[in-house]
């Protein structure tokens, strides 16, 4: 079985951390992104390290740094679902436009994956939501 | 003069739907744009108010040529957060029809690329093997799609003495005419002509993007989740791993017939060893997941998939992310346009083998 390893980090650290990953030509193998039950957000920074995953936790950020200047569009194209998605911010990110959703749906906004269910099924059918 | 050309997202010579903007001048292309999306189903929204089982029989979905894949990779993330040890032969199993998926996944866009090619005899011959691929999964599994091969907990259904002959039969046949669409390959002058030399991606440029699977392997670069961090027991299975290195569009022709080679050596090897014993760890109910999570990587046909799984061992799963190869994959097209004609752009964005239901999810 493959090996799963997570450790907490700081978002000072992520910048170094990848610098120093990519010197010694570890891959990012994805960058994930949840949030816990009392809302605090967790972005995990997976590293293929050996034959395993390391996997580097920043909790309770929602504004990050970009690392996409160091493991370029791998880290990009990652960042960028994230921010359409879940609402995260990186840094210096280029999010003039959407990755996976039509620029005018949900006028631009509707991060799908912390927007409850039940209030984007209502916006797709462009009911005024009550609340 | 320079101007704008667009590809897509509906064009003849693509599977599914994506856009490109070609910046040329002339016929050359200067630089290009890829733009995703218009598959989004929005799967892992669903699957946070899915319960394990739902989700299985749904990630089986994301995808109608790597299925099998999308099932094995999510149910080895849960079974790794709940500590479950899969059996012998039902990881045995998996591996079977894993195999059979890459062979027709790689016969797939063997005939698609042959045909955008322009050689339509060899595709013809390509897809007339893969349905014989076909036919043995649909023995073994009762599908031809979304096989259903995969509970947590190991495989569903058992492979009998005689479809197992069946298999080796039918491998016999394929590798036979595998040999002989390989000698063509690597002989034909249209073949070489349309695709030696276009659409470039140096090693160098492949690790900077971060490119998986047979693109990877195409630009000499020997990455293989099989052999870099095995999982259901491909330790115990003696396989090389293809690379090519003239880094073109004829590199991921020749890769994937290479590859192919490989995937007939492991289905021989994993039905002659194929142990006794139980196939699944006979869970009766939708299993519990505790609280947890783990991200497992798997080599599809198209490259590296990740399955990251977080539970709050409540019904439904917290948060499922997936990572698919052609959303590594996809980045590189820009890179392997520049400087090629827009005659051949078609050809070049389909030699990633792209994915854009699996990408867009």
């Amino acid at each position: 079985m493959q090996e799963y390893k997570r450790i907490t980090i700081t978002k000072e650290e992520v910048i170094p951390l990848a610098e120093k990953m990519r010197a010694d030509g570890v891959t990012l193998a994805m960058i994930h992104a949840h949030f816990e039950d009392d809302g605090k957000p967790v972005v995990c920074y997976e590293y293929q390290v050996g034959t395993g995953i390391e996997s580097y936790a920043v909790e309770g950020e929602s504004v990050l740094p970009d690392i996409s200047p160091i493991y370029d569009l791998g880290a990009e194209w990652p960042e960028r679902e994230i921010n359409e998605l879940m609402g995260l911010v990186f840094e210096g990110l280029d999010t003039s436009e959407r990755l996976f959703l039509p620029d005018t749906m949900f006028e631009g906004q509707g991060h799908i994956l912390v927007t409850p269910m039940d209030k984007l099924i209502r916006e797709a059918h462009g009911e005024v939501d009550a609340q | 003069m320079s101007y704008i050309v667009p590809i897509g997202p509906y064009h003849p010579a693509l599977e599914e739907p994506v856009h490109a903007r070609l910046f040329v001048e002339g016929e050359e292309i200067k630089d290009a744009k890829v733009y995703i999306g218009y598959n989004h189903r929005g799967i892992e929204k669903l699957a946070q108010q899915k319960n394990y089982i739902q989700t299985l029989v749904m990630v089986e979905r994301v995808c109608g040529i790597c299925s099998h894949s999308h099932a094995f990779t999510y149910a080895m993330a849960c079974e790794a957060i709940a500590k479950m040890n899969v059996p012998k032969r039902g990881q045995y199993i998996r591996v079977i029809v894993a195999e059979l998926e890459r062979l027709h996944s790689h016969y797939l866009w063997l005939g698609i690329a042959l045909h955008l090619i322009g050689h339509d005899s060899l595709f013809m011959h390509s897809w007339d093997d893969r349905e014989a691929i076909m036919d043995i999964l649909e023995e073994i599994t009762g599908n031809r799609v979304n096989y259903g091969m995969i509970t947590i907990g190991g495989a569903r259904r058992d492979i009998s003495d005689e479809t197992r002959k069946n298999v080796l039969e039918m491998l016999d046949k394929i590798e036979k005419s595998m040999n002989v669409i390989k000698d063509m390959l690597l002989s034909d002058k249209t073949v070489a002509l349309r695709t030696q030399g276009v659409g470039i991606l140096t090693k160098e440029d492949a690790i900077r993007i971060g490119a998986v699977g047979p693109q990877a392997r195409a630009s000499n670069w020997a990455i293989d989740v099989r052999k870099d961090a095995p999982y259901s027991s491909y330790e115990d299975f003696d396989f090389n791993v293809a690379v090519w290195d003239s880094c073109d569009v004829f590199s991921r022709v020749v890769i994937r017939v290479l590859e192919n080679f490989e995937s007939i050596k492991i289905i021989r090897q994993a039905l002659d060893m194929l142990p006794s014993g139980p196939i699944n760890l006979g869970l009766s109910r939708i299993p519990k997941i505790p609280a947890g999570e783990y991200m497992i990587r798997y080599e599809a046909p198209r490259g590296q998939l990740c399955y990251k799984v977080v539970s709050n061992g409540g019904e439904f799963n917290k948060r499922v992310s997936i990572h698919v190869p052609t959303f590594r994959n996809a980045p590189t097209v820009p890179t392997m346009l520049r400087g090629n004609s827009v005659a051949d752009a078609g050809l070049i964005v389909a030699s990633i083998d792209p994915c854009f239901s699996c990408m867009d999810r």
